[in-house]
């Protein structure tokens, strides 16, 4: 792992650390809360119970010289609870959106919810899309598998189940999404990209890090600081903030993420 | 050809007996059986405001024109008809005419009315048995303009608060609020939607001194003030209620999804509707009890369903039980000697008694499980019941009431009993699963299927920590004392045993007793099996969701890592999906049942889960979760009440509540207490009702209200409560020492805190606030809905505020379109849909011309009874019918082809996107595309030209597109392109007649048109008839035989167009100008506009006709005259090109005849004159000219007798085409005169408006 999980040291205790709220977003079941889990603990749980309305995590991380501490919202993927979100991403600096690699229809629902932030979010949030479950289409295997098996989403989640209960990858799945095209929507839609697994950790770390490497962390630590010594509405503050900081962000969206494949 | 004559409808009514010879009414005339009569009417403006004001302010509120039928000489009189308005009673006159020489006297006459009355207005207020709402539903359905489907709920007097206080009446009906009043010579209109109300508040009058007013909020910020309602509280309750259905339609018309749990293969009409419990349903249950052919008030209907439900919830009853006797009875239980006075209930299978004193106690006896009822000769000569249930528990329920009440109690028991011997059958099976019979006698244990998973993998929680044993001794002992499951006596001591925790055993049973779902599983034994089996194999959204989250449901019980507990959590889920499709499944509902699935079986798991989804927890798990977004907004309220100061200081730090707490209500704590103590939750949720999610809640924040206060941010917000919960188990007061004190867990501090500190928060309040505040709710998600929908669309070159408007526009059509076609019967596939119908009244609201009442659409002529009278008048009334029909025609042609445009995938059904890019098209396309639309639309045979009958359908359309306009251009302009498209459409070889294969009727009508043209001038009026209602549509038609077939392409149609000003501004812009989205058309107007709207297209219709006739009548060797015979005016010669009058235009403008080209003036006149009529009924308020306009209308009336629907206002219609027509005479004879244009034959015959 990174120096993202083992950051909150005690050499970092002695900073005020810079408050980042980040939401996830995205289709059910294709591992937000795995994701979280194995960036805040480290671990992966393989029935992770469905999330519901929205959990909340935090992590601190180090970077360079600052701290920085994760607020994590970490919502419910099921369609009807798309009207709970704006509750949770109001605010928010970053989005990690979720996809899975294994599934077509939910890079779709990613990309609906990217156009729903540009219109509804915050003007300057950190949007990262991240393709979840790469263990399961390990490269040396997708190729050979049987293609034509996975036609339906139904028998792929069969597949997918039997797969997890498995805890191996005995035989992988096919990829329906591959890297090239999400990561080409990305780049035309600025967004970072990435891809993860969460089951065995790959990649997991580098979306918070570059999250936390673009977002413009000298503005939010100052205005918090002025907000909260004044005792006035902290998250006003946040927000002011970032409508001030909007012009210095500009240009910065072209920026390529890194691809963890 | 058969004339059809269609009655009025809103005017007749149930024949009532009234008198003659009133003071306030003036006989206008009379025939030998009928009178018509008005109101006193004075030429003192002032009186008659005075008099309107009187009827208005007073109950006695009579319509001004009425018809009596005469019986015998000095017996009562029968009034039949009454109208608002004067054209409204002289379609009915005229009507009625056809009765009058009947030789069948009263009886039959009679007859007649009555079946006119039900069969036209089936299902509405006319049929209703209360004689005061159906004369106020007819009011109502009058002034506002209506339909006459829309049933009157109620209507009080009460007073608006405007600029000035006004007082009138209050209509309410199923879709409307409306105000009505007319206060000396002030009219004051008021015309709510029910769907577009945000909030209703209960208020003290203006002075503050009397609770009587009502302030409504529509969503749009707009209020209104109503006071002096002398039944405040039952307006505000029915208002409640009627919002409360038409919230649960807008919720499913905007629903993100369609039905997820429908199997993907399925049929869309046989899913079941959710929402059941509509007015619709009502009126099904109301026939059961009165099979007769009128109808109930609504209102006594509404009243009904809100009893039954108040009823079926204090006693936990399915939804099928209606109460239908009660009387205050005191019960004495077994051989005890303790008395419980209180109420008893019948339902159609229960028995309920409940006793609110000082010895408390719930009682719902199911009807089969008693075994013998015994009336008791009583000391007090009472009567006096006793029952023995089926296991000798012996009940004494002595009747508190009136003899004769107390005998048709005794007898509806008797009958319902009597019903319920087949259910005593499944009495004894039912009873082997329940737990509580093992337990008493002594048995083991129930079968491994009946028992919930604890008894194969363990209970949660260390058994002998929770008292297990001894809880279930108390229980055995409760039980033997106040009966067991079916037959459970809710005493005393029953709360006290749930709040200390159920044993583990019994656990899953008391949680059905108390819940109400063992009543569902009693009566509809094997449902539960059926559903899967019914369902098995097939696959649905639902389904794959419900997949995902199988292996995710608490996972740490071992249950639910082995395929016994998958399998059991897969059944309920799925048969859940299949009985409410429309619900399917929502994340948070695995995590619940599998939770309940420890402590109930399968079916037992499936019914509680139906009663916490359709009666626990309304709403929240359906795909908009209305419901849990509405309990968070009251639990905010709750906490800014009981905590103001934290409530602040949440709302400082910019926290929302619900992040929080919305979890907690979804899954019911179970995910954020451990699992001990959700269930002791859970005990008491089930028997008191979602008020203890709220008591919790509200104590949770109580008790960490310290450190809330001290959180800066949702983040630490969130960890004091996750800290909090993690810690329940240990001791509240692990510093005291009192050792009992000690002893207190956390857990138990909370559910003291909960039931002391926050008893005020009852059920009825819970009730209470969830009625206040969904509205706000169900809009929020609305507009939400909207958002995200609009998000999805590609709007094309539309601003955001057009969207938001078309989107409004398309729900709106949507909305009423459902609420007509009968609720709930509509098809899933088209939720989110037009289709035809819907379409039209979609396109209505946003572009004037498109206004086209949809019962004017499809209304079902009824044919005159007497067919030799009818003959006689055929004249006059079959032209009107006929043309009426024609105009319908022509703009439902016009507006279904707009409509297949706009389908481009052809699925019959319209969505948000294929509107948006067909309007998108017209309105941001350019003049030639919009030349090309209109040129495709009438292409019929899509040949790529038009042919003779598709240039004058295209004709008619702009007739019908133009109708409204204001303008003196059109109708020259429309004339030219017709002559100029014939001029230049290619001229194909001649063909001669026989070769024509006949493919419709309307060669036939032409065929014989012609004919009958030459030989006989008798028959002008039918003749005129069935030309005129040719409809252009029908593809090739023939033509007359000497008649060149014409092609015309569409360059040259695109240059027709241009060669005229008036046609190039259309296509130009005045089209596209025609959708206003942004101005919105005014309501009054449109409203007026439909009423018009009848007669202009008509005399389009009309005017179409002569010009048809005239293009058949050209390359004719000899004008055929037009006279018609009957008509009696100097205008009946059309055939020369004099001066030529309208019959009708006697009274006010003689018409000019104009060449062709220059600007028809008279016209002008006429149309201004119609125009200044509009305005005036606009206003509808000058008294002035309403009489001026009712004498001409009489003496329209008096000439030409047929007018059936027709009002003043049609009256200038008519003179204003009839103008037309004798100007496209003019122009057809000089055309004749320099080309080889012929003169129509039918043009003076559609004139034949004879006396």
């Amino acid at each position: 792992m990174s120096q993202a999980n083992d950051a909150a040291g005690p050499a970092a205790s002695n900073m005020k650390p810079v408050q980042v709220k980040l939401v996830l977003l995205g289709e059910a079941a294709v591992g937000k809360s795995s994701l979280v889990l194995r960036f805040v603990n480290d671990e992966f749980q393989l029935n992770k119970e469905p999330t519901i309305g929205a959990a909340f995590l935090t992590q601190k991380c180090r970077l360079e010289d600052k701290v920085i501490k994760f607020e994590i919202w970490d919502t419910a993927g099921q369609e009807r609870f798309h009207s709970l979100a704006p509750m949770y991403y109001r605010n928010a600096q970053a989005a990690v959106i979720v996809y899975d690699v294994t599934k077509a229809s939910s890079l779709e629902k990613a990309k609906s919810w990217v156009k729903e932030l540009q219109r509804q979010a915050n003007p300057n949030i950190v949007i990262a899309l991240t393709g979840n479950k790469v263990d399961l289409v390990a490269n040396r295997k997708s190729r050979t598998h049987n293609d034509g098996e996975v036609d339906e989403d139904g028998e792929q989640d069969a597949q997918e189940i039997d797969e997890d209960e498995e805890d191996d990858e005995d035989y992988a799945i096919t990829r329906q999404v591959p890297t090239e095209e999400a990561s080409a929507y990305a780049q035309e839609s600025g967004l970072l990209f990435f891809e993860t697994s969460a089951k065995n950790g790959q990649g997991v770390a580098e979306v918070f890090t570059e999250i936390a490497k673009k977002i413009p962390l000298e503005h939010i630590l100052s205005s918090s600081r002025g907000a909260r010594a004044g005792g006035v509405n902290g998250s006003n503050g946040r927000v002011d903030l970032q409508n001030g900081a909007n012009g210095q962000r500009l240009g910065g969206q072209q920026e390529k993420g890194g691809c963890a494949c | 050809m058969a004339a059809h004559l269609k009655p009025p409808h809103n005017v007749f009514i149930l024949p009532t007996p009234c008198d003659q010879y009133n003071p306030l009414f003036d006989t206008v005339q009379s025939t030998e059986n009928f009178v018509l009569q008005r109101t006193k009417a004075s030429k003192n403006q002032f009186l008659n405001s005075f008099l309107g004001t009187i009827q208005n302010v007073f109950d006695g509120k009579q319509a001004p024109f009425r018809i009596l039928f005469r019986r015998q000489l000095n017996a009562q009189a029968l009034m039949i008809a009454e109208a608002e308005a004067q054209k409204n009673i002289d379609h009915a006159w005229t009507w009625i005419q056809v009765l009058d020489d009947a030789q069948e006297k009263e009886e039959w006459v009679l007859t007649k009315i009555r079946s006119l009355v039900t069969r036209a207005d089936k299902g509405t207020d006319d049929i209703t048995s209360d004689e005061k709402v159906r004369s106020a539903s007819r009011a109502f359905r009058q002034t506002f303009n209506v339909l006459p489907s829309e049933r009157l709920v109620s209507y009080y007097s009460c007073s608006f608060h405007g600029k000035m206080m006004n007082q009138g009446w209050m209509y309410i009906s199923e879709n409307y609020l409306c105000f009505y009043s007319f206060m000396l010579g002030m009219e004051t209109k008021i015309f709510l939607e029910l769907k577009d109300i945000g909030d209703l508040q209960k208020e003290k009058s203006k002075r503050g001194v009397f609770a009587d007013a009502i302030r409504v909020v529509m969503k749009d910020a707009r209020e209104y003030f109503f006071s002096n309602l002398f039944h405040r509280d039952e307006t505000y309750d029915i208002l409640v209620q009627l919002t409360t259905l038409t919230m649960e339609r807008l919720l499913r018309n905007t629903a993100l999804e369609h039905a997820p749990g429908q199997s993907n293969g399925d049929d869309p009409e046989s899913v079941k509707d959710v929402f059941s419990v509509d007015v619709d349903n009502l009126d099904n249950n109301e026939s059961l009890y009165s099979p007769a052919p009128t109808t109930r008030p609504l209102r006594l209907g509404l009243e009904e369903q809100k009893r039954d439900s108040q009823f079926q919830l204090r006693f936990n009853l399915p939804t099928s039980e209606h109460l239908m006797e009660e009387s205050s009875a005191t019960m004495v239980h077994g051989d005890k000697t303790d008395m419980f006075h209180g109420r008893i209930y019948m339902s159609e299978s229960f028995l309920c008694f409940i006793c609110t004193e000082a010895n408390p106690c719930v009682l719902a006896l199911p009807l089969f499980t008693i075994r013998r009822v015994e009336r008791m000769n009583s000391r007090s000569a009472m009567y006096a019941l006793n029952i023995l249930t089926w296991h000798q528990m012996r009940l004494v329920f002595r009747l508190n009431g009136p003899r004769t009440q107390c005998e048709k109690f005794c007898g509806t028991l008797k009958t319902n009993l009597k019903l319920q011997v087949r259910a005593m059958r499944s009495l004894k099976p039912f009873l082997a699963t329940c737990f509580s019979e093992a337990l008493l006698a002594d048995r083991p244990d129930v079968s491994e299927k009946d028992s919930g998973l604890g008894w194969i993998f363990e209970f949660p929680g260390d058994p002998k920590k929770l008292k297990n044993k001894s809880k279930t001794k108390l229980w055995l002992q409760y039980f033997k004392d106040n009966g067991r499951n079916l037959t459970m006596n809710k005493a005393a001591t029953f709360p006290k045993l749930i709040r200390v925790g159920l044993p583990n055993k019994l656990r899953g049973e008391v949680w059905e007793a108390c819940s109400g779902s063992l009543y569902l599983r009693a009566m509809n034994p094997g449902e539960y099996a059926k559903l899967l089996k019914d369902n098995e194999g097939k696959m649905s959204l639902s389904l794959e969701e419900i997949e995902k989250d199988l292996n995710r449901s608490l996972p740490e019980y071992e249950a639910y890592q082995a395929n016994q507990g998958i399998n059991r959590l897969r059944n309920v889920l799925s048969a859940y999906a299949w009985k409410n499709p429309d619900l399917g499944y929502c994340q948070a509902m695995n995590i619940v049942t599998s939770a309940i699935l420890i402590y109930q079986s399968e079916e037992q798991a499936f019914w509680t889960l139906n009663v916490l989804c359709d009666r626990l927890l309304p709403g929240y798990y359906s795909t908009s979760m209305y419901g849990a977004l509405l309990d968070q907004t009251i639990l905010e309220h709750l906490l800014e009440k009981t905590m103001p100061i934290l409530s602040k200081h949440l709302k400082k730090v910019d926290v929302q509540l619900s992040v929080a707490c919305l979890p907690w209500f979804l899954s019911l704590f179970i995910n954020s207490m451990p699992l001990v103590y959700a269930f002791r939750v859970l005990d008491c949720f089930f028997f008191e009702g979602p008020k203890v999610l709220f008591q919790i809640s509200l104590a949770i924040m109580k008790v960490n209200g310290d450190e809330l206060l001290a959180s800066k941010d949702d983040g630490a917000f969130m960890d004091v409560l996750k800290k909090y919960f993690s810690t329940l188990d240990e001791s509240a007061f692990p510093n005291s020492t009192n050792p009992k004190a000690r002893a207190l867990t956390k857990f138990n501090e909370l559910m003291l805190v909960a039931y002391k500190e926050f008893e005020s928060v009852t059920a009825e309040m819970v009730a209470e606030l969830r009625r206040n505040h969904q509205l706000k709710v169900v809009h929020n998600i609305g507009s939400f809905t909207k958002r995200s929908q609009l998000r999805n669309i590609a709007p094309g070159k539309f601003s955001k505020d057009e969207m938001s408007v078309i989107y409004d526009r398309f729900y709106s059509a949507l909305f009423y379109g459902r609420s007509q076609s009968g609720r709930g019967s509509n098809k899933q596939g088209e939720a989110r849909a037009l289709d035809t119908n819907t379409f039209v009244s979609f396109l209505g609201s946003i572009a004037h011309w498109a206004q086209v009442e949809d019962d004017q659409m499809e209304g079902d002529e009824i044919q005159p009874i007497n067919g030799s009278s009818q003959h006689r008048r055929r004249g006059s009334t079959s032209t009107t019918s006929t043309t009426r029909e024609r105009r319908r025609v022509v703009g439902k042609h016009f507006i279904s082809r707009l409509f297949e445009r706009f389908d481009e995938n052809g699925s019959g059904i319209l969505s948000l996107q294929e509107v948006t890019t067909g309007l998108g098209d017209i309105i941001h396309g350019d003049m030639m595309s919009r030349m090309q639309l209109f040129f495709d639309m009438h292409d019929l045979n899509k040949d790529g030209t038009l042919n003779r009958d598709e240039i004058l359908g295209m004709s008619e359309s702009l007739l019908f597109i133009y109708r409204y306009d204001d303008g003196d251009t059109y109708l020259p302009a429309i004339s030219n392109f017709i002559r100029n498209a014939f001029e230049f459409a290619e001229k194909v070889e001649p063909v001669k007649k026989e070769e024509f294969v006949v493919e419709d009727e309307d060669d036939d009508d032409e065929d014989e048109d012609s004919k009958k043209s030459k030989e006989t001038k008798e028959d002008e009026s039918g003749t005129e008839a069935s030309s005129a209602s040719k409809p252009t549509t029908n593809g090739t038609t023939p033509q007359p035989q000497e008649e060149p077939e014409i092609q015309m392409s569409l360059p040259s149609f695109r240059m027709v167009v241009l060669a005229d000003e008036t046609l190039e501004r259309l296509f130009d812009s005045g089209f596209s100008d025609s959708f206003k989205l942004l101005e919105p058309l005014d309501r009054q107007r449109g409203l007026f506009a439909k009423e018009v709207f009848d007669s202009l297209l008509s005399e389009g219709r009309k005017l179409a006709g002569s010009i048809a006739g005239g293009i058949q009548g050209r390359g004719r060797p000899q004008h055929t005259p037009s006279s018609s015979s009957s008509s009696s005016l100097p205008t009946a010669d059309a055939n020369k090109s004099t001066a030529s009058i309208s019959e009708k235009q006697d009274t006010d403008a003689v018409v000019v005849p104009v060449a062709p080209g220059a600007p028809v003036t008279a016209t002008g006149a006429a149309v201004a004159v119609s125009a200044g009529v509009v305005a005036d009924k606009i206003k509808e308020s000058d008294d002035d000219e309403d009489d001026d306009l009712e004498e001409v209308s009489r003496e329209d009336a008096d000439v030409d007798g047929d007018d059936d629907e027709e009002d003043d206002e049609d009256g200038d219609g008519d003179d204003l085409l009839d103008e037309v027509e004798k100007f496209l005479t003019e122009f057809d004879l000089e055309g004749g005169g320099k080309k080889d244009l012929g003169l129509t034959s039918a043009a003076g015959a559609v004139d034949t408006t004879s006396p």
